[in-house]
């Protein structure tokens, strides 16, 4: 119906990319990708999924493809104080645009199978194993959206962490867009193995642009009793539309933490997905977001708890000035043989302006007859008025009361963030956020 | 701030949700002098003490606040702070995320600097040295001011965290407001010693109380019954003892008044 009125001239079979060493699985899957996005809908105000972000008039005009200008690119652009790279890494990868430029493992890293690189060029070297893992939790043919990025990306993260191997310092990507009307596809595939441990940081980053897609698939594989940390910044200058799909498969005995935080882009829909298949799995899902202008943030939910005596814990927390929007959708599942689960998911929104808007849609969706220890909470509200008057009454003016009363309502993520140089780095953008 | 401020509440009308409940209250509380207003639930009393400091969500329909001879009622709370004015809260809020030791710290800059110039704000480590004084002089410990204001605080620690606000921001006439309820002994000896030792020829104290027991410990020039929405009687030390031996009932029989909404008693409030 509404896909006369999409624009895709840019995307067509001449213009798939074919990396030079593409094993003949990525072709196909490419291929296949391809008749996916052609056959499937928009997606559709009308289901309970796109209800919060109509894309129906949203026109696919985007360039497939922006040169990321090689490794001297990385000096230049403002490309490394952009990365955010406060302290000590393991590894970081910088892709500018479409492209790759840099990949460095440290001297911390070194022990044999650890790997940080190019996605292509991962599948190239090591075909089997990026063909276990790409696509297997966010398959192409997930939306037309996921279609799109399976058929057109390049570049990409690939990181894997063999057993038992410990990575004390986190590894980095860094995706820099400045070219405008460009579509990017940024993807991270992170494997920790049995008994590895390894906390990964993808950060997204670009100046103010007339209009950027940023197309971006996360698939997260936690081995047995491995521990994986993974935190997305996503701070898209104006003008990005940022869709994202990021879901972890937790084995047994693991725990994965995840953070989301948006901050920028125009339009940014975050879906982050945690299954807990294995026994005694853990999961943490925090998330945080600060709207501004006319921002829109969209952000999704869903713990799935398959496994016994799993748990999951989920917060989200935002504020939104000006006119922005924001809507969370959060979705517990206890599966029909999950046992002994406990499972809490809270989200919270405070707003700076009369004008700004939120939605929080908790769901639960309890498949067991066993008790489970489930619990949820959601709340839209302005500044707590007590709170203000207390602070003012000790001297304390009306903007800077406020200032302290919303930093304190992020206090509550920040004191849970294990990195300190993410932590503080929030806390900056925090402040310039308050500061407006 | 003069060296001797007054705070002045002149014939004060004050409704909530249409209904009066300061009926033309009169008082003047000048610096170093020790006030305590008396009066039973529901007589005005905490009334009284939001509309100086400017709680919202009051209307007042007559009367005045004055500061040094200066009407404060048009202005906000944290410029009544900075003229001066501070209340200890009945119920003291819970400020989640955001520690004593920083919201003190951005309070005495307020409250001290008033110029508002970032320059002149004390230094983390001078500020540091002076809540350890004040700290010492109300028996507040380390880890309380560590704490996020007022969150997990027990009914004694909040009322001590009021003593060190009133303590550090040095305020020249402070309104406590029941500061004495919800206290066992213990505390109330404890919150009554730091009220002592902050009390002298540079604070005002007004001192808002249902019972007449924290007087046992801090000794008014004054006392002052509200009832009614009006100061039906002022006296010195000796009223209070008076009043607790006869109760409100007794005074109120005495001066022909009739009680009415929340101030009646329960039994007579089913009428």
């Amino acid at each position: 119906m509404a896909d006369t009125l999409t624009t895709t001239s840019g995307f067509s079979r001449a213009s798939l990319p074919a990396p030079t060493g593409q094993p003949a699985f990525v072709t196909a899957l490419r291929e296949r990708a391809l008749e996916a996005f052609e056959a499937l809908p928009v997606p559709s105000p009308e289901t309970e999924e796109w209800r919060y972000t109509d894309l129906t008039g949203f026109e696919l005009d985007f360039q497939p493809f922006a040169e990321g200008g090689g490794p001297e690119a990385v000096n230049r652009h403002g490309l490394l104080a952009a990365a955010g790279v406060s302290g000590e890494r393991a590894g970081l990868q910088i892709q500018r645009n479409s492209e790759v430029i840099s990949t460095q493992l440290g001297a911390t890293a070194t022990e044999p199978g650890v790997i940080l690189s190019d996605l292509d060029e991962a599948a190239s070297k090591h075909p089997d194993l990026v063909e276990r893992y790409l696509h297997s939790l966010v398959p192409a043919d997930r939306s037309r959206f996921t279609a799109l990025h399976a058929a057109f990306r390049t570049g990409g993260t690939f990181v894997y962490v063999p057993k038992d191997v410990r990575l004390e310092l986190p590894l980095q990507t860094l995706t820099y867009l400045d070219a405008d009307g460009a579509a990017v596809f940024p993807h991270t595939v992170l494997v920790a193995e049995e008994g590895a441990e390894v906390t990964f940081i993808d950060r997204f980053a670009s100046p103010d642009l007339d209009r950027a897609l940023s197309n971006a698939i996360i698939e997260i594989h936690a081995g047995p009793n491995s521990k994986v940390r993974y935190v997305c910044l996503q701070e898209w200058g104006h003008g990005v539309t940022h869709l994202s799909v990021q879901r972890a498969h937790v084995d047994r005995d693991a725990e994965v933490r995840t953070l989301v935080v948006t901050l920028g882009a125009s339009l940014s829909r975050s879906e982050a997905e945690t299954v807990l298949e294995g026994d005694r799995g853990t999961s943490e899902m925090l998330g945080m977001y600060f709207g501004d202008g006319d921002q829109h943030f969209d952000h999704r939910s869903i713990q799935d708890h398959i496994g016994n005596e799993t748990a999951s814990d989920l917060l989200y927390k935002g504020a939104l000035r000006d006119s922005s929007r924001a809507v969370y959708t959060g979705t517990v599942i206890i599966e029909k043989d999950a046992h002994r689960v406990d499972a809490y998911q809270t989200n919270r929104n405070v707003l700076l302006s009369d004008r700004a808007k939120a939605d929080s849609v908790p769901n639960l969706e309890i498949l067991t007859n066993d008790p489970v220890r489930c619990g949820h909470a959601a709340s839209v509200g302005p500044v707590d008025e007590n709170a203000l008057f207390y602070l003012q009454s000790r001297g304390i003016p009306h903007a800077e009361a406020e200032r302290l009363i919303v930093y304190g309502f992020f206090r509550e993520v920040l004191d849970r963030i294990a990195l300190a140089e993410v932590r503080e780095g929030l806390e900056r953008a925090i402040e310039a956020e308050l500061e407006g | 701030m003069s060296e001797n401020t007054t705070l002045e509440i002149r014939d004060l009308h004050v409704s909530v949700e249409g209904r009066e409940i300061l009926r033309g209250v009169n008082l003047t509380v000048r610096q170093g002098e020790v006030h305590a207003l008396m009066g039973p639930n529901g007589s005005g009393k905490s009334t009284l003490a939001g509309v100086i400091m400017g709680r919202p969500g009051y209307v007042i329909t007559g009367g005045d606040v004055l500061l040094d001879g200066e009407s404060i009622l048009r202005l906000t709370p944290d410029k009544r702070a900075r003229l001066g004015l501070f209340l200890a809260f009945q119920y003291p809020v819970e400020v989640p995320g955001v520690s004593v030791v920083n919201f003190l710290r951005s309070a005495y800059n307020a409250v001290k600097n008033t110029d508002g110039d970032d320059e002149n704000r004390m230094p983390a480590l001078a500020f540091r040295k002076l809540m350890k004084e004040k700290m010492a002089m109300v028996g507040v410990d380390d880890d309380m001011v560590r704490r996020y204001v007022n969150q997990g605080f027990s009914g004694g620690e909040k009322k001590r965290m009021e003593t060190l606000q009133l303590a550090v921001l040095e305020p020249a006439i402070a309104i406590l407001d029941e500061t004495d309820s919800g206290l066992d002994i213990d505390a109330l000896k404890a919150v009554a010693a730091g009220i002592n030792q902050l009390s002298g020829p540079n604070l005002g104290l007004l001192l808002i109380t249902h019972y007449q027991r924290i007087l046992d410990y801090v000794t008014p020039d004054h006392v002052h019954v509200l009832m009614g929405g009006r100061i039906v009687r002022s006296g010195g030390p000796d009223l209070a003892r008076e009043l607790e031996a006869k109760g409100y009932e007794g005074l109120r029989a005495e001066l022909g008044i009739e009680a009415e909404g929340d101030e009646a008693e329960p039994e007579r409030a089913t009428t």
